[in-house]
């Protein structure tokens, strides 16, 4: 490092970086230095350094080259110099991922974490615990537990944090530290009790009971370092959420009163964290959210930045949850709009456009227009989030806010900032049917334009579904076709796409779109190709039947599970043809709403997928279960026994064409007993046919085992609506609670009473999003689709939301339109929806709503089966 | 008073004639490799020691030479490793428990297959016999022959009976390892 200052030093000529213009293999040639003896300190530091730099400039070393440069390095050991042991760490850390045998430091490291070097130990801690698996653990188990009640703070600190990361290969011997950690928590030092804490809770966190002990011992006050005090803070929102209390009893729970108190803690930063975790509570109300919202607003005023920062940031994120009490802080707010300090200034605009009047906006508008040009790409991201939910409010004031938008579609941004843009786009054309116009002809503009070549598929694919039903559709197909003329292949596939659906949608444009497909045909893309001569084909066919099943609404199959499938068709006989039908449709996945914030670790979110293709996984390893065809829908998890009993059940109905699947994932709670040839017995309505139980052989202590029941639906579709009566039975062992093995082979019959199990109607359908509702309905107005019609009182609410909340819930149907938003202060509302009924039939509904005296429904089902069509009038009444 | 001018005689010698040789130690584990590295340092002998995980590195001072080791681990997951510790040394020892006669195989398998490597052409090689003061053990025409050590022929090979516990040979052991330094530096 020495060296690397002073090479700057001598450059003259302004700054320029010294490890520029390295090359990866000549560098990996000067490590052969290490070897030579006496050993140079002074090169080896700046040899160590490169590589570092190399390595950091995201430079790939394969597993030999590592390899050697790691044992290249493991000879400078031999020098007793600090600042190279100290690059030979960094060393160390940044090649053990990707060298082989790197244990073999493992001696040279403990002898440095307890030699009497203090520089050396706390890095030699963190080097150790990076080369260390699970094996190795053991042998340094005890100098581990050593450096954890060390006296020095920086030793006791790294072998925390080291042993908070090792927990997660080796969960099971860090347990064993507990008592190490402990002790550490008693400690002076700030940082010390802080990753203490972190780790204890690391530890215990499985075990509820000991979470809350922890909490319930630590928050009688004996922590000193405002770190962990905010850590306990969080811990503590954990447990509350998790406990879900009602927000009646939460103001006397010991957690919350914890909570409260720390908003008069001495430290700012505890403040901060207690009143941001009061705000962000599901469970609250006016009185106990004031005292919050006072510290949040008293943070507006103060001088330091980042306490103002922290308060606008985050009565901005709450700003939609609690309007209200957001309001009050209305006036510091617009004093912060003027702050030096951009980010605070964004925020606080943002905040007050998200709870202001209707009348403001126009003046908040033009302020932040004067310098969102100078904030970074994140706040204008901010601030589009926030124009965004204004739409939704204020439906009026879309010309200036889609004016707003497209001036800053027109400036410089990156992918982020302008999908932003274009998704409030988009969402605002979905719900207000006046700015459509204007909002596609600011995306046709924008596509003129534009470098993301996946908003612009996007924004083709929304032209082909939008444009035709626009009062000139004409206009748009200039827009297109230049993308056919000037674009990459993807985005020209993207624009043939479109033009088809222009010219199946409107046969006045048909003929010109004939001619512009055929003049795709000559492109120099396969695909592009491709897809002109599949559309040319269809439209040229003249039959509107299929123009609206191959271009107007292509089925969406699970994309995942298609792979899937046709994997296995290549794999298997391949004289049968491929059948499209057995793939899942795919089902309408809604991004999960997840309280981030108060997470106390933040695990990988796992890629998003729906129900059906996780079970479908799972499903797959039961014998026979092809027969039963592809899978229709995955219910929700279920209760069937009430939390914290002896054995907990909890059930998945997975409905096939004819079948039912249903899944019971068991949990043995009780130490003392194995559980044998656990089976649920179902006693099952006439017509309903038991075909298979599939018992789990053994269920052991604390693991979730699954057994399965098959069950055929009736023939008569009016009958599948029922009510399973379900035990569980199962042979008893009892056994040992420590090894888990039966004390004996005698076991004896014993059964369990579950609650009863519905099969409803929405179980049986599985959402579909129709775009264009209305053209579906009209086309459904045919021989083979039949019709049923009815109308109910709903008494048991008394708004529209509710009812329709109510009827999307019961039926399980898909939304369209957005049908599914009632307007305030009107009387009358019409829900469209959609679904598919089990084994594939077609289900249509509208439904039409008036408010008076309590709901009445007219419930108007189009299917192509009568019984489908009147089942789910009787769900209804 | 003879005793001081003979140590600022060796301290004169040491700045003259400084020597510096590198040496690795292996073998299988429980040999008693960093034992014989404690011994020679610093004349300690201790019954209860932990395996070595990895490897230590030594400099030991014995008159005018200095002498560097690195003493490997046994087991088998660093064998692998020694060869890389092995290049470029002055001299390998390779260290041999005589009194565990069913490791004795391995043992020399382990000690040929390393010889073979390329890397290591016409580095002498010393193996010791270690732990001779326990019944049964081998002495050195048993562990030439148990060793298979007259089949080595492209190098400098030398055998010795040991015991780190009673400290026998050690002297002709130091003594064997520092004519080596001198021979390499010519």
């Amino acid at each position: 490092m020495g060296s690397f200052r002073r090479e700057k030093d001598e450059e003259e000529d302004g700054p320029t970086n010294a490890y520029q213009n390295l090359e990866k293999t000549s560098v990996l040639q000067e490590t052969r230095t290490f070897n030579e003896t006496p050993v140079n300190a002074r090169k080896c530091i700046h040899i160590l350094t490169k590589i570092l730099y190399l390595i950091n400039q995201g430079e790939q070393l394969v597993a030999r080259e590592a390899t050697d440069c790691f044992f290249a390095m493991t000879k400078l050991f031999q020098s007793k110099d600090v600042v190279l042991r100290r690059m030979v760490y960094l060393g160390i850390k940044e090649l053990s991922s990707i060298a082989e045998d790197v244990i073999i430091v493992t001696s040279s490291l403990t002898k440095d974490m307890t030699g009497k070097e203090d520089l050396y130990r706390a890095a030699a801690i963190r080097a150790l615990c990076s080369i260390t698996d699970h094996t190795m653990l053991q042998a340094v188990e005890r100098y581990m537990k050593q450096c954890i009640v060390d006296k020095n703070a920086a030793v006791s600190c790294a072998a925390l944090v080291s042993s908070l990361r090792l927990a997660n290969t080796a969960g099971d011997v860090v347990k064993r530290w507990a008592n190490e950690a402990q002790e550490a928590l008693n400690s002076d030092n700030i940082m010390v009790q802080y990753h203490a804490l972190g780790l204890l809770y690391h530890i215990r966190k499985s075990d509820r009971l000991a979470v809350s002990k922890l909490v319930n011992k630590l928050t009688r006050g004996s922590l000193k370092s405002p770190y962990a005090v905010c850590m306990l803070i969080r811990i503590a929102c954990k447990l509350i959420e998790e406990e879900d209390i009602p927000a009646e009893e939460l103001a006397d729970s010991p957690l919350y009163t914890f909570i409260e108190s720390c908003l008069r803690h001495k430290s700012e930063m505890v403040i901060y964290e207690a009143a941001h975790a009061i705000v962000n509570m599901k469970n609250t109300n006016p009185r106990m959210l004031s005292p919050a919202f006072s510290i949040l607003q008293l943070f507006c005023s103060s001088v330091k930045a980042t306490l103002r920062f922290a308060a606008v940031r985050t009565l901005n994120k709450v700003a939609m949850t609690h309007p209200a009490a957001v309001t009050t802080c209305n006036l510091d707010l617009e004093g912060l709009i003027t702050d030096t300090n951009r980010s605070v200034a964004t925020l606080a605009i943002t905040t007050l456009l998200k709870t202001g009047a209707e009348s403001s906006v126009e003046r908040l508008m033009k302020q932040i227009s004067t310098f969102v040009a100078e904030i970074s790409d994140e706040f204008k991201v901010v601030v589009v989030h926030a124009i965004c939910a204004l739409c939704a409010k204020y439906p009026r004031k879309h010309t200036v806010l889609m004016n707003f938008l497209s001036g800053m579609l027109r400036e410089e941004g990156g992918l982020e900032y302008k999908t932003s843009i274009v998704d409030t786009i988009i969402t605002i054309i979905e719900e207000n049917v006046d700015a459509k116009e204007s909002g596609l002809s600011h995306l046709c503009e924008f596509i003129e334009d534009c470098e993301h070549v996946s908003l612009a598929v996007r924004i083709l694919h929304l032209l082909g579904k939008e444009g035709p039903f626009a009062a000139t559709p004409s206009k748009y197909i200039r827009f297109i076709y230049n993308r056919v003329i000037l674009e990459s292949p993807i985005v020209r596939a993207a624009a043939v796409t479109a033009l088809a659906q222009f010219g199946a949608s409107c046969p006045a444009l048909l003929a010109n779109i004939l001619v512009l497909l055929g003049r795709c045909q000559m492109d120099l893309d396969d695909e592009v190709r491709d897809r002109a001569t599949y559309y040319l084909t269809i439209l040229n066919s003249a039959k509107p039947e299929l123009y609206k099943n191959y271009i107007i609404e292509r089925e969406n199959c699970s994309l995942a599970l298609l792979e899937k499938a046709l994997a296995d068709h290549l794999n298997g006989d391949l004289q049968n043809h491929f059948d499209i039908s057995i793939v899942p449709k795919a089902a309408i996945v809604k991004p999960e709403i997840t309280n981030d914030v108060m997470m106390v670790t933040s695990a990988p979110r796992a890629p998003k997928i729906t129900r059906e293709e996780e079970s479908a996984a799972r499903l797959a390893q039961l014998p026979g279960i092809q027969v039963l065809g592809p899978i229709h829908r995955s219910t929700a998890p279920i209760q069937l026994t009430e939390s914290e009993t002896e054995y907990t059940v909890q059930c998945i109905k997975h409905i096939f064409a004819e079948f039912v699947v249903l899944q019971f994932d068991c949990l043995n709670t009780l130490a003392e007993q194995f559980l044998e040839n656990v089976r649920v017995e179902l006693t099952v309505p006439e017509g309903f046919i038991i075909r298979k139980i599939v018992p789990c052989p053994k269920l052991a202590y604390n693991e979730l085992q699954t057994t399965f029941v098959i069950v055929e639906f009736p023939r008569d579709v009016s009958s599948s609506i029922a009510t399973f009566g379900a035990t569980l039975r199962f042979v008893v062992k009892d056994c040992d609670p420590v090894t888990g093995e039966p004390d004996s082979d005698e076991g004896y019959d014993d059964e369990y009473m579950l609650e009863d199990l519905d099969i409803t109607v929405a179980d049986q359908i599985q959402k579909t999003k129709k775009n264009n509702f209305q053209v579906a309905w009209d086309a459904a107005d045919s021989e083979e689709w039949l019709q049923a019609e009815d109308t109910f009182v709903l008494s048991a609410v008394n708004n529209l939301q509710d009812a329709v909340n109510t009827i999307i819930k019961l039926l399980g149907l898909g939304p369209a339109n957005l049908s599914e938003k009632v307007q305030e202060g009107t009387h009358l509302h019409t829900v469209l929806c959609s679904g598919t009924f089990r084994g594939g039939i077609e289900v249509l509904v509208r439904a039409k709503l008036a408010l008076s005296e309590g709901v009445t429904l007219n419930l108007t089902v189009r299917s192509t089966d009568q019984d489908v069509a009147e089942l789910i009038t009787a769900a209804i009444g | 008073m003879l005793a001081l001018i003979n140590r600022i005689l060796d301290w004169f010698k040491s700045i003259f004639w400084k020597e510096e040789m590198e040496l690795t130690l292996v073998g299988l584990q429980f040999s008693g490799k960093t034992t014989f590295v404690n011994v020679i340092a610093s004349g300690q002998f201790a019954e209860d020691m932990i395996p070595t995980v990895g490897f230590n590195m030594r400099k030991i001072t014995k008159g005018n030479v200095t002498i560097k080791v690195w003493d490997i681990g046994g087991q088998p997951r660093f064998r692998s490793m020694w060869e890389r510790y092995c290049r470029g040394v002055n001299a390998i020892v390779y260290m041999v428990d005589a009194a565990d006669l069913d490791k004795l195989e391995a043992s020399r398998n382990e000690l040929h297959s390393l010889l073979d490597k390329p890397q290591l052409n016409g580095i002498p090689v010393l193996v010791l016999g270690n732990k001779r003061d326990l019944p049964g053990a081998l002495d050195e025409t048993g562990l030439i022959e148990r060793m298979n050590l007259s089949s080595i022929q492209d190098r400098e090979i030398c055998c010795y009976s040991i015991s780190c516990k009673e400290k026998d040979n050690i002297d002709i052991t130091l003594q064997w390892l520092i004519q080596h330094s001198k021979s390499q530096s010519r």
